[in-house]
């Protein structure tokens, strides 16, 4: 089925509930617009290919719509000898789009950084990682604050494999995140972080859903996100736990810190668990700032913004405390603190 | 019962059935004119038959819901359902006055006993409308008015027109549109200024007749300073075609008021049971939803608080129990409009033999709402590896004040726990079957005493079998 023929999705559907397509849509709802590919710079030891992505199956609107806007994809292969990739993404045309596909052997660390001042960026990320295969994963949204972005990853985990993921998102004016990640095989592990600072009138929306397809399969789900000004943050987690996926173990948690009158925060957590055997638990909670600790860091000499800072720093930078890649997790811990200092700094 | 009935009914205790005495029945199928007839039939004021037949036309343009278990819900053939089934002449006050066969089903069900034992009131619905229905002398001369819906309606029709449809619109939803075009039967309750009612109030609800449709609507207004608990029971015979269950329930807390509503809902599982139920809480006031739903086929069910008075409060217990071929997808829906308004959600859910469990709950707290704080837990139990459990909380967040806390597990039956008790003496089918009450527990002790018996009693029985 192409764009066209596809139904737009009410408000009714879950996924856009909070964020309407015809919001993330670069131009009008029934046009598909031709889209500038993005700048993609790479620094480490991967091997680099073009290729075409193959028509998409999916239901997905989003997946369609990206996949019809332009099909470019670039491959990096990486045959992991614990290397470190860096990729750069530099989205500068009016309507920007990007095509990646990761394949992963043995243990690497790749960091995505995001930035570009295009009106609409469209990204879609997909990976595999191969048995046997340890692979940190972080992903930085540092776009300019007028931008508006659509993007979809998918991952699949496959025998003995573990993804590390951390996610920064600090940029753009209106995101649309789509992330899903299927656990192939047995003893396949996601550790998934995303850490979401809510500034102006940013409007921020992540859906994320895991699949545990068959046995003895982990994940874990921890996003923290603060809102302050008038900014809107949206976490759906959807969890799916096969009939056949025995001895799996799988968690959320969404913690929502408010830090004005104004700004909104949405968790919607899901469980769908078709087997017995298993250990699937979620929890969310939202909260202003602790008023005993903006008093003690007062009290010490602070003003009240580098009070608020602080806390705000700890509540985000605490979102990657789980990861066990040391590479990515002071990789976004120094961005999280560059990008709050210049906050502050103004 | 006989072996031929007892083998139709299965384990379903209530699942015998009376030979049908209709004195009216309409037709199968629904129409503006049946509409009509209904309202015609019970003499209604003109404004009642203009709200019957606005939401007859909007549930006619209002297309199925497109989320939940869409699978089951087309299933439904509005076509094949009767409407309206009047099966005695009038709502008796004695129970002599009621026919035989009603009342025998009555006394199997136990509703005389319990009244002279512990109830201020009962209502007994049978099909569309209730066949008897009594309250306690003290209760009438503090002023507690304690109808059955269409005799408020007609001695009270001033307040049931202030009020109904005021907490559900008919355009709240396909199901509420179809319950306010043909409604029929239900509770109407005023409880005046400061009056509390001490002993719980009671409706029962049974469904006798083959591919019937039970439309009940209840408004129960609690006046400022007064309290009152009202308890609903519901069961059906089985049958091998499919009823239907759709009623509209309506509450309103006045200032410093309390409702409570506790329903054991057992229907048998070939009726599909979906019901709307919300409250709206005044300043310091109290609404209480203590919901178990045991049978049915598909229950779609979201107890609801508007909580719009400061320092309003909402209790949400809801368990659920899905065996095979059921799904039970309850929930709760809390809104906080009110600065300091408070709320705490509890739902606990047993999924066995391929049963299907769902949480479906919804937070929302407005910018308005300071200082608001709630809590959630929700913990679901499986049974097996045929069954699913699934949870889809919602939690909206428009002010910065609000502190909140959400928290779910899944598992199965503790091997820690059934190895202690099987060590002490107990089989294993009766291990989980107190493993089982004990995690129902946090339920079955808000519910008056011979409810909760009555309930753990059904869940042994659904239980049995559970090994091997």
């Amino acid at each position: 089925m192409t764009y066209l023929d596809m139904e737009i999705p009410s408000r009714s559907s879950h996924l856009w509930r909070y964020t309407p397509w015809k919001r993330i849509h670069p131009s009008k709802i029934d046009t598909v617009p031709s889209c500038e590919n993005i700048i993609i710079n790479h620094d480490g030891d991967c091997n680099v290919k073009s290729d075409v992505r193959k028509t998409i199956s999916s239901n997905d609107i989003s997946r369609v719509f990206l996949n019809e806007c332009n099909n470019e994809m670039t491959v990096i292969e990486i045959d992991g000898k614990g290397q470190l990739v860096h990729v750069n993404l530099i989205s500068s045309s009016e309507n920007t789009i990007g095509h990646i596909d990761f394949n992963c052997k043995g243990d690497a660390t790749i960091i995505i950084h995001l930035s570009g001042s295009a009106n609409w960026t469209g990204l879609h990320i997909t990976g595999n990682v191969e048995k046997n295969s340890s692979v940190g994963y972080a992903f930085v949204n540092e776009l300019d604050g007028n931008s508006t972005l659509l993007r979809c990853e998918d991952w699949k985990i496959h025998r003995d494999s573990n993804l590390e993921y951390g996610e920064l998102s600090i940029g753009g004016f209106r995101n649309k995140t789509d992330i899903r990640t299927s656990l192939c095989d047995s003893n396949s592990m996601l550790n998934q972080t995303v850490a979401v600072h809510g500034v102006d009138s940013r409007h921020d929306d992540h859906h994320m859903e895991i699949s545990h397809l068959v046995k003895y399969t982990n994940s874990s789900l921890v996003m923290n996100a603060a809102c302050g000004d008038r900014s809107h943050s949206i976490g759906t987690g959807q969890l799916f736990i096969a009939k056949d996926a025995n001895n799996s173990n799988a968690g959320q948690v969404f913690h929502n810190l408010l830090l004005s009158q104004d700004a909104r925060a949405d968790a919607i957590p899901e469980l769908e668990v078709l087997s017995d055997d298993v250990s699937a638990a979620h929890g969310a909670a939202s909260a202003p700032i602790d008023k005993e600790q903006l008093h003690y860091l007062l009290s010490r000499g602070f003003s009240p913004e580098q009070a608020e800072a602080l806390i705000v720093e700890g509540f985000l930078v605490n979102t990657f405390s789980s990861l066990k890649n040391k590479i990515i997790s002071d990789d976004l811990r120094t961005r999280l603190k560059i990008h709050l200092e210049c906050g502050i700094v103004g | 019962m006989s072996e031929q009935a007892h083998e139709a009914v299965g384990d379903y205790r209530y699942g015998f059935h009376d030979p049908e005495q209709a004195t009216i029945r309409f037709d199968k199928g629904l129409s503006e004119q049946v509409v009509r007839d209904i309202s015609e039939l019970k003499n209604e004021p003109e404004w009642m038959t203009e709200i019957r037949v606005k939401a007859y036309h909007h549930f006619i343009e209002r297309p199925m819901p497109e989320w939940g278990n869409c699978n089951m819900l087309d299933g439904i053939n509005f076509e094949n359902v009767t409407y309206f089934l009047r099966s005695s002449k009038q709502t008796e006050k004695d129970w002599d006055d009621v026919p035989d066969d009603i009342k025998n089903t009555f006394e199997r069900l136990g509703i005389p006993e319990a009244e002279q034992k512990w109830l201020g009131g009962v209502t007994a619905q049978y099909e569309s409308e209730a066949v008897y229905h009594s309250i306690r002398e003290d209760l009438e001369q503090q002023g507690v008015l304690f109808f059955d819906m269409d005799t408020g309606l007609k001695e009270h029709p001033e307040i049931v027109k202030k009020y109904f449809c005021s907490v559900v619109p008919y355009s709240d939803n396909k199901f509420a549109a179809l319950n306010t075009a043909v409604w029929s039967g239900g509770s109407f309750i005023y409880v005046p200024k400061n009056v509390h009612v001490e002993m719980p109030v009671q409706a029962y609800f049974r469904i006798n007749a083959k591919n019937m449709g039970q439309f009940e609507r209840t408004l129960i207004i609690a006046d400022e300073g007064s309290s009152i608990h009202y308890v609903e029971g519901c069961t059906a015979p089985t049958y091998s075609t499919d009823s239907l269950h759709s009623a509209v329930v309506e509450l309103i807390a006045m200032d410093n008021a309390k409702i409570r509503y506790s329903t054991v809902q057992n229907w048998s599982a070939n009726v599909y049971n979906l019901v709307t139920k919300r409250g709206i809480a005044h300043s310091n006031s109290v609404i209480e939803w203590v919901d178990g739903n045991i049978g049915s086929k598909l229950t779609m069910k979201y107890p609801a608080v508007i909580l719009k008075g400061e320092g309003a409060h909402a209790e949400v217990i809801s368990v659920a129990y899905a065996g095979e071929g059921q799904h039970q997808d309850a929930g709760a829906k809390v809104h906080h409009l009110a600065p300091r308004t408070t709320s705490n959600i509890l739902s606990k859910s047993i999924s066995k033999n391929g049963g299907r469990s769902s949480y479906r709950g919804l937070l929302q707290v407005t910018p308005k709402a300071e200082g608001c704080r709630s809590k959630i837990v929700c913990d679901a139990l499986m049974l097996d590896d045929l069954s699913r459990s699934d949870t889809y909380p919602t939690m909206e967040v428009g002010n910065s004040t609000a502190d909140l806390e959400h928290e779910a597990s899944v598992s199965r039956i503790s091997g820690d726990q059934l190895f202690y008790l099987m060590s002490r003496g107990f089989s294993e089918e009766e291990a989980m079957g107190m493993i089982v009450n004990g995690f129902f527990e946090p339920f079955t002790r808000e519910l008056p005493m011979e409810y909760a018996v009555e309930l753990n009693k059904l869940l042994e029985l659904e239980m049995e079998g559970s090994i091997g």
